[in-house]
């Protein structure tokens, strides 16, 4: 019998390495492999032309557990997530048959709160719907920045409740369950306090603009003109 | 308003040349899906019935770049996306010049197209990158004065409860996030008469008609 096969899909559009979308699933694919499932990378940003994403849509596929690991852009799932989920919701509706896939989503957002994520894990639940993928659950997480695009496991305590939720999460799906609350719940609570992270933020937004030269200009309006209301 | 070197299919009506309120549509219907069409149509006549100076973009039609999530347009080009060349900046400056931003778009997983998320997620420049406090939950502080009253028409291929739900919560957490002054969301299904089409989109955009009749005065 051949092992059973997860896809994580890196909904990031940054680069590899560098994300934190990509460090989440990473973990998780890395305790879906030592539970004996052959795990496979893709990241959508290098599925844009049809050939990748032929690829990308076969991988889907022939997956047992389709993974998406992304950050929330404006209340909701990126645009390449979102292009990239109404091609393979199209491609799988042209399907005679459909593959039976298990389907994840994991969103983080730069919001201490990881209620901001709730609406895109909403729209995951209906793409998994529309797509025929059987929703295992859907995993929100705050305060993703403070991840800085690190192994999960480098931050140590930081990320003490997040890997146990994503553990616990590994756990239920390797033995073919949906993810349980608890893995929400462990994930729901912040790492550091929200008034900590906000200003742990914002000295980063001025650090990051004394490096640009631009500390002065951080409040610039160059869209307004006399038409702006 | 000056035709834009980018966007290619702009209408603007010129009757309303010297409106004194602003309104912009974003048409986020896929390439070859011409399900919008009616929809767009009555819904351009009922706004410039209102004699505000309507402008209309077809996303589908125009050279838009994703945004990479970089944050430099809060960082390193303040209020400005880094990515230059392509009609980005003519939109986000469209959007903040606007009394009324309307979104066009076919509800895709309770969502926007991804034709109206790649506009949208290039507007993030137009917050700042500082944060406050709304109800308990943090969200960006604004960056210019006033932002414009958002619209949402979505249009349903057949009836779907909770895809209706999704589409409310996320304009709503958009006008948050914006600060819009206003929100309304029209939801039409795609096969709707023209009867209930001018309806609909008269009762439910009656929040955000009031606020540029009262931006027109």
């Amino acid at each position: 019998m051949s092992a059973r096969r997860a896809v994580l899909l890196v909904g990031s559009a940054r680069p590899s390495g560098t994300g934190n979308s990509e460090a989440i699933g990473a973990y998780l694919l890395a305790r879906l492999a030592e539970g004996g499932m052959e795990t496979e990378v893709l990241h959508v940003s290098r599925c844009q032309r049809p050939e990748k994403e032929r690829l990308l849509l076969q991988a889907i596929d022939g997956a047992d557990l389709f993974v998406l690991s992304t950050p929330l852009y404006v209340d909701a799932l990126p645009y390449l997530v979102t292009r990239c989920a109404e091609r393979i919701a199209a491609h799988r509706a042209e399907q005679p048959e459909r593959s039976t896939v298990r389907f994840l989503a994991m969103v983080n957002c730069g919001f201490p709160e990881w209620v901001h994520t709730c609406t895109a894990l909403d729209i995951c639940k209906v793409f998994a719907r529309e797509a025929g993928f059987e929703w295992t659950g859907g995993l929100g997480l705050g305060g993703g920045e403070a991840i800085a695009g690190r192994a999960l496991e480098k931050l140590g305590g930081q990320t003490r409740r997040l890997r146990s939720g994503l553990d616990l999460a590994a756990e239920a799906l390797l033995a073919g369950r949906a993810v349980p609350e608890e893995a929400q719940a462990l994930l729901a609570r912040p790492a550091i306090p929200s008034r900590l992270y906000t200003a742990i933020g914002s000295i980063g937004w001025l650090r990051a603009a004394l490096r640009h030269g631009t500390l002065r200009r951080l409040g610039d309006r160059p869209l307004e003109s006399d038409r702006t209301p | 308003m000056k035709d834009d070197a980018h966007v290619s299919h702009v209408t603007v009506d010129p009757g309303a040349a010297h409106a004194s309120a602003r309104t912009l549509v974003l048409n986020g219907a896929l390439p070859g899906d011409e399900t919008l069409a009616p929809v767009e149509e009555a819904l351009l006549a009922m706004l410039r019935d209102t004699g505000t100076l309507v402008r209309d973009i077809q996303l589908r039609d125009i050279p838009l770049a994703y945004c990479q999530g970089c944050f430099e347009c809060w960082v390193k080009t303040p209020g400005l996306c880094k990515t230059d060349g392509d009609a980005g900046r003519e939109i986000t400056g469209a959007m903040i010049g606007s009394d009324l931003m309307v979104l066009l778009t076919p509800v895709t997983f309770g969502g926007y197209s991804s034709e109206i998320k790649k506009a949208m997620d290039r507007s993030i420049c137009m917050v700042s990158p500082f944060f406050r406090r709304v109800d308990g939950e943090v969200h960006h502080r604004r960056r210019y004065r006033r932002y414009p009253a958002l619209a949402a028409v979505g249009v349903l291929r057949e009836p779907d409860a909770e895809q209706e739900r999704i589409f409310r919560t996320l304009v709503e957490r958009n006008a948050l996030n914006f600060d819009s002054p206003v929100t309304a969301v029209c939801i039409l299904p795609a096969d709707a008469p023209p009867k209930v089409i001018d309806d609909r989109l008269a009762s439910s955009l009656e929040p955000v008609l009031g606020h540029l009749a009262g931006r027109a005065a």
